[in-house]
């Protein structure tokens, strides 16, 4: 891998030094940067051959430390034997981020890090990992030396981290729910990206167009650190339920996100930026048409089970009536034995979130079995099991606030 | 009889350092001391002596941090520090693009800022304590020594992995909205990124077994007389009479109560909404304050700028219990020149921190006088 380095002194004066210094940078241009060093003539030291050198790890290329050699052997004793704090390690070197927008450079500190006196040289190890793209200053002034010339020149030396591809490559991979007819009261959306993503300034990017084209305004409940799951390929987005049509009774607002009978497109922005920080390869749409609201809960009563034949690894499939809420229903339910062993196995969604296939590691024994479905899975107007996603308080409706679990039996033959 | 006078003073000074050493005792002895693991930091909020608590919405985890800044500076001067954004990414080698800062908390005792921040915005991101005294220079607080204690959140759902082989993961997160510590309980708003239901929870401090969390769902009258189930953006702690309450603040933007001696395990609390600010907005970030013999609220929103609200009738407030166009319920007053605040926080009795954005993008912290 090539790397570029940019070195610039201030004490280069005479003819000499600044080919020696175009010859450096020449020189640069085709070694890789741990070969790259800057040579120069301490005043500190009138000896000395003061090289500074940025020093990648071999492991992890973005872990970059910075040395200085060519230190007398007294300077080297007199660094061994200072007590010095942060601050005043930093007098003697300092390592700099340019930021390119920045305020008033010089008033922005160095970089936090590690100072280590090795046999033959300072060495700097920085806190953090190098950021792709960016520029840094390493400044070393020797007349911070112990016992140092205080006429010595500061010597800079300047690094430039490889830059990532800016090619965008990360797609919208799928939206949830998968049907093009959606209830008016729908919750959530699980957007699902072919690579981690960064977060910040989402809901800039994401929008819900009605028939006309234009912006629904606010119909996302946002939230500043965002839902993304772990891995940063999932986003949540949520319909904010004071946006959700109530009853007959229109919201008095600025009214309901959706509307039955009428058409709407979810816009994935191009915006949107990557873990790279690239935008997305393309913007994604998707159309779908408003259904009346569902304000029934669902019941696993009105659940069809197909089981498999036992001796085989078959998958069992479950057909619900209606689509249920894609990351739920993979998590809340499970399969266990009729001892209450459970079944180790993966759980697909088919047929627009209808149909949940589940494929055992093993051959399915023949026996009795049962599924176990926590109430906390929702339908896509959020409504549980046993409870709807509305309830008027002002009725005296009981709501149940305990996590349970409904079973269905089953029977391998 | 100075001598004796002098004798006194030190009997009364060191009973004074005794007593504090026992109250702060009383605080810590549980704590362990060792390095902290964070896999982010979120919302914060400072408890007794110097105890930071810390949000850690990836790891479902609050833990306190006795960070032994505990000397009260009385010569602590009001923070005026330009573009902390830069500052803080040129500390940790980035750009100032890659510095989210997660919430702002004045420690109540030395009045320095902290900050929870977090370098880069993609999962590899690094969550980074952030101190700022007096002098305006942001510094990273070393975790790799301190007293700490750490607490799950308590009754999560019941999880499990999906997908296949090696990219099996449990995608379920829970948002953490806001923390708040008031009388050895510390309150925490949430939100999953899975099943919606938005818990106020109520956990012990000292933390001691962490299953006896109080998992609390809020209801209120709002929007048509219906539970809403929606987030409690922030909230703040607020005595009505003789009663502790918390006051909770939605998107669109109710204002809702509920007595804290209510949040009992398995309760079912319903709140009363006192207050309907408008539509359109998100509060962000609220305090409560003292001027002038009189109580206010002051909330930064997302649209609607800083809210200066009226408590005076807080006691006699009626709850909202049909829709409203637009705002009901206690009175409040926009402070028009406070623009761009995204965070606040109580510096002293007459200043507040304010994390404040410029329209060209960078991000102050500044204290400002109260309203």
């Amino acid at each position: 891998m090539m790397r570029r380095l940019i070195v610039k002194t201030q004490r280069d004066k005479g003819t000499k030094r600044q080919k020696q210094a175009l010859l450096l940078i020449l020189l640069c241009s085709f070694v890789p940067l741990f070969l790259c060093v800057e040579k120069a003539r301490s005043g500190a030291a009138s000896q000395d051959q003061v090289l500074i050198r940025w020093t990648p790890d071999p492991v992890n290329p973005s872990r970059v430390a910075v040395e200085v050699s060519g230190l007398s052997a007294g300077a080297i004793k007199r660094l061994r034997q200072s007590n010095w704090d942060l601050s005043r390690w930093q007098r003697l070197l300092s390592v700099y981020v340019g930021q390119g927008d920045s305020i008033n450079a010089s008033s922005l500190p160095p970089m936090l890090g590690v100072y280590r006196v090795e046999s033959n040289a300072l060495r700097f190890e920085p806190q953090f990992p190098l950021e792709p793209g960016l520029t840094y200053r390493a400044v070393w002034r020797p007349d911070q030396l112990p016992g140092g010339s205080k006429v010595a020149p500061t010597i800079t030396s300047v690094f430039q981290s490889p830059r990532r591809s800016a090619t965008p490559t990360t797609l919208v991979s799928h939206v949830y729910p998968s049907a093009d007819t959606l209830p008016e009261n729908l919750l959530k959306f699980y957007v699902h990206f072919t690579a981690p993503m960064s977060r910040g300034n989402i809901y800039d990017h994401i929008h819900l167009r009605d028939g006309s084209g234009g912006n629904v305004e606010l119909p996302f409940l946002e939230i500043d650190e965002e839902l993304w799951d772990t891995t940063m390929t999932r986003l949540t987005l949520i319909i904010d339920p004071g946006r959700i049509k109530r009853g007959v009774l229109p919201l008095e607002e600025i009214g309901p996100a959706l509307e039955t009978g009428k058409n709407y497109t979810l816009v994935i922005g191009r915006e949107l930026r990557d873990g790279a920080g690239n935008p997305l390869r393309e913007e994604f749409q998707k159309a779908f048409k408003v259904a009346p609201p569902d304000r029934e809960p669902p019941d696993p009563a009105h659940w069809k089970i197909h089981p498999p034949q036992g001796g085989a690894r078959q998958p069992l499939a479950v057909i619900f009536p209606e689509p249920m809420d894609h990351a739920l229903a993979q998590r809340v339910i499970r399969v266990i034995t009729e001892s209450g062993e459970p079944v180790e196995g993966n759980v697909l969604l088919e047929d627009q979130e209808r149909r949940w296939i589940f494929a055992p590691d093993s051959i399915w024994r023949r026996g009795r079995y049962q599924l176990i479905i926590q109430t906390t899975l929702e339908d896509l107007a959020g409504n549980n099991i046993g409870k709807p996603f509305e309830v008027d308080l002002f009725e005296g409706v009981e709501r149940r606030l305990s996590t349970t679990a409904v079973k269905l039996s089953f029977e391998i033959r | 009889m100075k001598r004796f006078a002098l004798s006194i003073a030190l009997a009364v000074f060191a009973f004074g350092v005794f007593i504090q050493g026992a109250d702060a005792a009383k605080w810590t002895s549980e704590m362990k001391e060792g390095k902290p693991e964070f896999k982010s930091m979120g919302p914060l909020a400072f408890g007794p002596d110097g105890i930071l608590f810390v949000a850690d919405t990836k790891a479902a985890a609050i833990t306190a941090i006795a960070t032994g800044d505990t000397k009260a500076d009385a010569s602590a001067k009001p923070l005026k520090v330009e573009a902390i954004n830069q500052k803080i990414a040129a500390l940790l080698g980035t750009d100032a693009d890659q510095i989210l800062i997660e919430d702002l908390a004045i420690n109540p005792i030395s009045r320095n800022a902290y900050l929870a921040v977090s370098r880069g915005r993609g999962p590899d991101a690094v969550p980074v304590l952030v101190r700022v005294k007096a002098d305006g220079q942001p510094e990273v607080v070393s975790l790799d020594k301190v007293k700490f204690s750490r607490a799950g959140l308590p009754d999560p759902p019941a999880d499990a992995m999906v997908g296949q082989g090696n990219r099996q993961s449990n995608p379920r997160r829970e948002s953490i909205t806001d923390i708040g510590f008031l009388d050895g309980r510390l309150f925490i708003a949430g939100l999953a990124n899975e099943e919606f239901a938005s818990t106020l929870r109520s956990i012990p401090f000292p933390f001691k077994t962490v299953a006896n969390g109080t998992n609390v769902e809020i209801y209120h009258g709002a929007h048509g007389r219906f539970e809403t189930r929606a987030p409690v953006r922030t909230f703040t702690t607020f005595k009505i009479g003789k009663e502790d309450h918390l006051l909770a603040a939605y998107t669109c933007t109710p204002l809702v109560q509920f007595p804290v001696s209510e949040l009992k395990p398995g309760a079912k609390i319903k709140g009363k909404t006192i207050a309907e600010l408008g539509n359109r907005n998100r509060p962000l970030d609220m305090i409560v304050y003292q001027k002038d013999g009189k109580t206010y609220l002051l909330m930064a929103n997302s649209s609607r700028g800083v809210m200066k609200i009226t408590t005076e009738q807080i006691d006699k407030a009626e709850s909202i219990t049909a829709p409203v166009a637009d705002k009901k319920g206690l009175p409040y007053e926009t402070i028009a020149s406070w623009t761009g605040v995204d965070q606040l926080d109580r510096f002293d009795a007459n200043h507040v921190v304010v994390l404040r954005r410029t329209e060209g993008g960078s991000l102050n912290l500044e204290s400002l006088p109260l309203p």
